[in-house]
């Protein structure tokens, strides 16, 4: 068993994000049970687990949609107050969820700067500046696409995908969530998903990749966090397991020696 | 980078290789063809009635020879229009939030009970009949206490976490009780006189011709001004302007309505009766001439004024209550398109939750929306009371109901996210032109109500068949 | 004439008042009213009252607050308190016959107060509602014996609206065979709403190019939104227009010369007129005895019931001290913007 900064190859310092402790419950279910996850920068951290594991939840306190029943997040060492989506976006903290959360009757350009729009000296709205600024994102990340004066409702999956991947990381995301970025997507977009994680990791932003595809999470991530009935099972660096032994956590909740246990992992008899 | 690359094909869209040359022209133009549609049905209905009223009563001097298409019904259905345009354009944005307010008629009610009390059994016997701020705080106090109950709708709604069905449904009961209080049910009357003028009944209501092409020039520069920036911005940021043909004919076409309808308000002449009256007030000679029921100047033969075709005429122009319709339209156009505020609730309307998400704060957004309208509802109620001199419980009764349906035949969706304020205007113009023209030819209000509710049905059957095609 | 006969044994009756009340010392008579949210009941109370306690008898009552149920436990009560007469502003003219028939059985007798039940044992005393639009034609006829006349109806679903249209034609009948008096406009105006009314004779004058001479409007309501229509024109002090109810604005514009006549149905006097006629059934007077009962079967059913029919008070320039007089309406509020020396009241 080793520690957690030597499996990760050497001190970092302080970690970018740190989810301690976390619960919630909705109802009398504890959706998510004490849970605790951490993220360096220029890291992927995968999150794997059932449906109802209770990953989408953990991450949706972190991006303000949830309040937290108990627990802290720290955000560079410091405590920080994050209880609305505003304040995460404070914190840099931008989010792709799995359902887009895309504003389906108005244009690329309206739902890329949604909460954050351009005004003119007059205070009313820049449509045309932001227009251009949208032309400019989506023509890096989806060179083909024109269809900018429609409302996003008329887009294609893949298009509407762009949208939203624009949305987060065009306002300099330091921590980007992504909630299965990939599960609508053909293998051809899947890879530039891929290709585009690898480039905002370079760059140095901290990324939660939420998938329940084992394959994606050990071609990208760094870590990875498994979950299980709202409880970490344990974490781990992807060198240090197989991907059998992940199937073993994410299943049965049992902890191989490469992890970390976490409060959700099985004692063995 | 470039996914997407699957959708090329339907980028483009099969649909647009057959487009007809017409259609082409309109998208380029970046028109809206559900507006021309509905301006078409408009235009429709009044040379439908102007026919039908020749045929049933000839000699009404209309354009086809009937009394709808007149310079004077014209000018009477606009005033007619006002006081449901100006609260529809309110209604369009709460809809547009997936909301709804039942509660506009009775809320009418007391706002117009309300002032009517206050000016005259409050202020009329402080500060004596007649005194020039009687009007000034009447209207500050219409406009205050229609926000104060839209808010308190509001918060019920967005803190309370009551459906605005239920809320506004409790406002449509309760406030005419409450109107009927205020006012222990008697009819409130007479209006203050300053006060009155924003009915638009009486000479001095109307701006007259000269301030009316002022400010019809003043439109078309200002038409111009909008469609100039508009292109000068787009070329700062590189990307295609409009063709030229198409904003050359936006602001020919928008100029010429404007000039058009100013033209139409400035023949109307002021009645026979009020113009005499007024010529004897002020010592203006009234010309000698010869009798002529049909004409509208008026004349003097022997020492009787009578009505003539050449001699004394006064022309309109734009009355009081549709220069605020106007104005409110404007303004709730600049809103909804132009601000962040505006952009909310049509983000909100598309998707709660992706707008809550986006850090939109849906709750606030909420009571300022029924704020909103209920200051609307506010200046409605200043001009139905100004209009019929007196306010009474029974002013509001069913507002909310044509309010509602002026919104929907103008093109908002009851499933939130679309509507437009001009959609609405025109919405509600359609609805009265049909109970106006009937009522014109003197058909029951019974198959009225028939017609204007199946036009109601018809024109959301047809708006949902015509976005299927777009799709 | 029948009217003014009925008027004056109103005031006749209203004059005699206090006579009768030393014999009738002792007595109880009660109400049951239908919902005191309306103004108007609490004045008819008022002179209920006035002319039972000057009898020195009792007055009680019980208001129902709009509820057919709570009438029914209401009259209950009423019955256990033993009066000898109980008067119903009934809330469901059908739903209330059950305890029609309770009082009947407790040996207590029953009047039915402006509103409608038919049970032949109940006198029934309300005002003349066919009357009222007769009176509408009579008046106006006497100021326009020939022109073209609109018609401004209530809503299409109130039947009383077609009732008082149906009094003016009968007046009118003369006047439109010989083509006196000509039907310019018809309307029925939704939910009797004012500004329906201004719309409606926007239109009607719109479409005869303000060739309207004169216009019935069923009510004073109405009235203010046909005068504001008028008054667009320059016409309104000119054509003369009808009204009903006695409005407290509707009286000030007949001060102004803007509208002809309010007919008037003086709660006063039929509060008046029921208890003196309370008092004489408790005396234990045949109904048909008492002064002014005819015979009446104009209701749903035709069931024929004694019944006391008052003539309204058409109220015009000439009469307006009445309402004045009745503290229906103050002399400021009658005579608000009035010029002097035009309206008798007023000076």
């Amino acid at each position: 068993m080793t520690i957690d900064s030597i499996q990760t190859g050497g001190a970092r310092g302080v970690p970018l994000v740190e989810l301690q402790d976390v619960s919630i419950a909705f109802g009398g279910i504890r959706a998510v049970d004490h849970a605790s996850v951490d993220l360096y920068a220029g890291e992927v951290v995968g999150l794997l687990g059932h449906n109802g594991a209770g990953k989408s939840t953990l991450i949706k306190v972190l991006s303000g949609a949830y309040k937290r029943d108990s627990g802290n997040i720290r955000i560079d060492g410091k405590e920080a107050d994050i209880s609305n989506p505003r304040d995460a976006k404070a914190y840099g903290i931008e989010t792709i969820y799995q359902t887009l959360a895309l504003a389906d009757n108005v244009d690329a350009a309206a739902n890329l700067y949604l909460g954050r729009e351009l005004r003119t000296r007059w205070g009313t709205l820049d449509d045309i500046a932001m227009e251009a600024e949208c032309r400019r994102v989506m023509g890096r990340l989806n060179p083909n696409f024109r269809r900018f004066k429609e409302p996003v409702k008329s887009l294609s999956g893949g298009q509407r995908q762009s949208v939203a991947i624009a949305r987060a990381i065009h306002f300099n995301a330091r921590i980007l969530i992504m909630d299965e970025p990939t599960a609508a997507l053909g293998p051809q977009e899947t890879a530039q998903v891929g290709e585009l994680i690898m480039q905002l990791k370079a760059q140095g932003i901290g990324i939660f990749l939420i998938s329940h595809d084992i394959h994606d999470v050990f071609d990208l991530a760094d870590r990875l966090a498994v979950m299980k009935n709202g409880r970490v099972v344990g974490t781990a660096h992807v060198k240090d397991v197989t991907k059998d032994e992940v199937l073993g956590m994410i299943i049965l909740g049992k902890c191989p020696p490469g992890a970390i246990p976490g409060p959700g992992a099985i004692k063995e008899a | 980078m470039g996914w997407g690359m699957a959708e090329q094909s339907n980028a483009g869209g099969p649909a647009s290789s057959n487009e007809g040359l017409f259609r082409r022209l309109l998208r380029a133009a970046e028109i809206d063809t559900r507006m021309l549609g509905m301006l078409a049905a408009l235009l429709l209905i009044w040379v439908g009635f102007d026919v039908m009223s020749a045929i049933l009563r000839p000699g009404g001097g209309g354009l086809f020879g009937g009394s709808f298409l007149t310079s004077r019904n014209l000018w009477i259905l606009l005033v007619q229009t006002s006081v449901i345009a100006v609260m529809t354009t309110g209604m369009v944005l709460v809809i547009v939030l997936r909301q709804i307010d039942l509660s506009v008629g009775s809320m009418l009610s007391v706002v117009a009970v309300a002032t009517g009390v206050l000016q005259v059994f409050e202020l009329g016997p402080t500060l004596g009949v007649g005194h020039p701020a009687i009007w000034i705080i009447a209207v500050i106090f219409a406009i205050a206490l229609g926000a104060a109950i839209g808010m308190f709708n509001g918060v019920l709604i967005a803190y309370g976490q009551i459906p605005s069905f239920i809320v506004t449904l409790g406002g449509l009961i309760a406030f005419s009780g409450a109107a009927f209080l205020i006012a222990s049910g008697v009819t409130v009357a007479p209006m203050d006189k300053t006060f009155k003028l924003i009915g638009g009944n009486g000479p001095l209501a109307s701006i007259g011709p000269m301030w009316s092409w002022v400010l019809a020039a003043v439109a078309c520069v200002g038409i111009g001004i909008a469609t100039l920036s508009g292109r000068r911005r787009r070329l700062k940021f590189s990307f295609a302007p409009k063709p030229v043909w198409a904003d050359v004919l936006t602001v020919v076409v928008g100029c010429a309505a404007v000039l058009g309808t100013t033209a139409v308000v400035n023949s109307y002449l002021w009645p026979a009766r009020v113009a005499e009256r007024f010529a004897v007030e002020n010592n203006i000679p009234i010309p000698a001439g010869v009798e002529n029921r049909a004409g509208l100047a008026i004349c003097t033969a022997g020492d009787k004024v009578v009505t003539c075709l050449d001699g004394l005429s006064f022309q309109t122009g734009y009355p009081i209550p549709v220069l605020i319709m106007l104005a409110v339209g404007l303004v709730m156009t600049f809103v909804a398109r132009r601000t962040r505020f505006g952009r909310y609730i049509f983000a909100t309307g598309g998707n709660p939750e992706a707008a809550e998400l986006a850090g939109v704060n849906t709750k606030r957004l909420t009571v300022m929306v029924f704020t909103l309208m209920g200051a609307l509802v506010g200046i409605s109620a200043i001009i139905a009371s100004a209009r019929l001199d007196a306010a009474t419980t029974a002013l509001g009764t069913l507002n909310e109901l044509y309010v509602i349906a002026a919104a929907v035949i103008g093109g908002t969706s009851l499933a939130g996210g679309i509507g437009t304020i001009y959609g609405a205007i025109v919405g509600a113009l359609l609805m009265q032109s049909l109970q106006s023209g009937m009522a014109l030819l003197n058909v029951d209000s019974a198959y009225t109500n028939i017609v204007v509710g199946i036009v109601l049905v018809l024109a959301v059957f047809v708006d949902q068949a015509y976005r299927r095609r777009v799709k | 004439m029948k009217f003014k006969i009925l008027t004056l044994l109103a005031g006749a009756l209203l004059m005699s008042a206090t006579s009768t009340a030393v014999m009738a010392a002792g007595k109880t008579i009660a109400v049951s009213w239908k919902t005191f949210q309306e103004e108007r009941w609490k004045t008819d109370e008022a002179a209920i009252k006035a002319v039972v306690e000057a009898a020195g008898d009792t007055f009680i009552s019980t208001d129902a607050q709009g509820s057919a149920q709570k009438q029914a436990a209401d009259i209950e009560s009423l019955i256990s308190q033993k009066p000898d007469v109980i008067l119903v502003v009934a809330f469901d003219s059908d739903a209330i016959l059950p305890s029609i028939q309770k009082i009947s059985d407790a040996g207590i007798k029953s009047i039915a107060y402006d509103v409608q039940f038919e049970d032949p044992n109940a006198l029934y005393i309300t005002f003349d509602n066919v009357g009222v639009g007769r009176i509408m034609a009579q008046e106006m006829l006497k100021v326009k014996p020939e022109g073209r006349y609109a018609f401004i109806k209530g809503d299409k679903g109130d039947p009383n609206a077609t009732f008082l249209f149906q009094g003016q034609m009968e007046v009118l009948k003369g006047a439109m065979d010989s083509g006196k008096v000509t039907n310019v406009c018809e309307t029925f105006t939704d939910g009797w709403k004012p500004d329906n009314a201004q719309k409606n004779m926007e239109q009607c004058l719109t479409s005869t190019n303000n060739g309207v001479d004169a216009v019935l409007s069923e009510n004073d309501g109405m009235a203010s939104g046909v005068v504001a229509a008028l008054d667009a024109q320059g016409l309104a002090g000119t054509v003369p227009v009808t009204g009903q109810d006695g409005d407290l604005a509707a009286i000030n514009r007949v001060a102004l010369g803007t509208q002809l006549v309010s007919i008037w149905k003086n709660s006063i006097d039929l509060g008046t007129v029921a208890a003196k006629a309370a008092l004489a059934l408790a005396d234990g007077a045949d109904p048909t005895t008492i002064e002014g009962v005819a015979k009446f079967s104009g209701g749903k059913n035709g069931v024929e019931m004694n019944a006391i029919l008052l003539a309204p008070t058409p109220i015009t320039k000439d009469n307006i001290q009445v309402a004045i007089d009745a503290g229906h309406i103050t002399k400021e509020q009658a005579c608000a913007g009035v010029a002097a020396g035009t309206v008798p009241a007023c000076n």
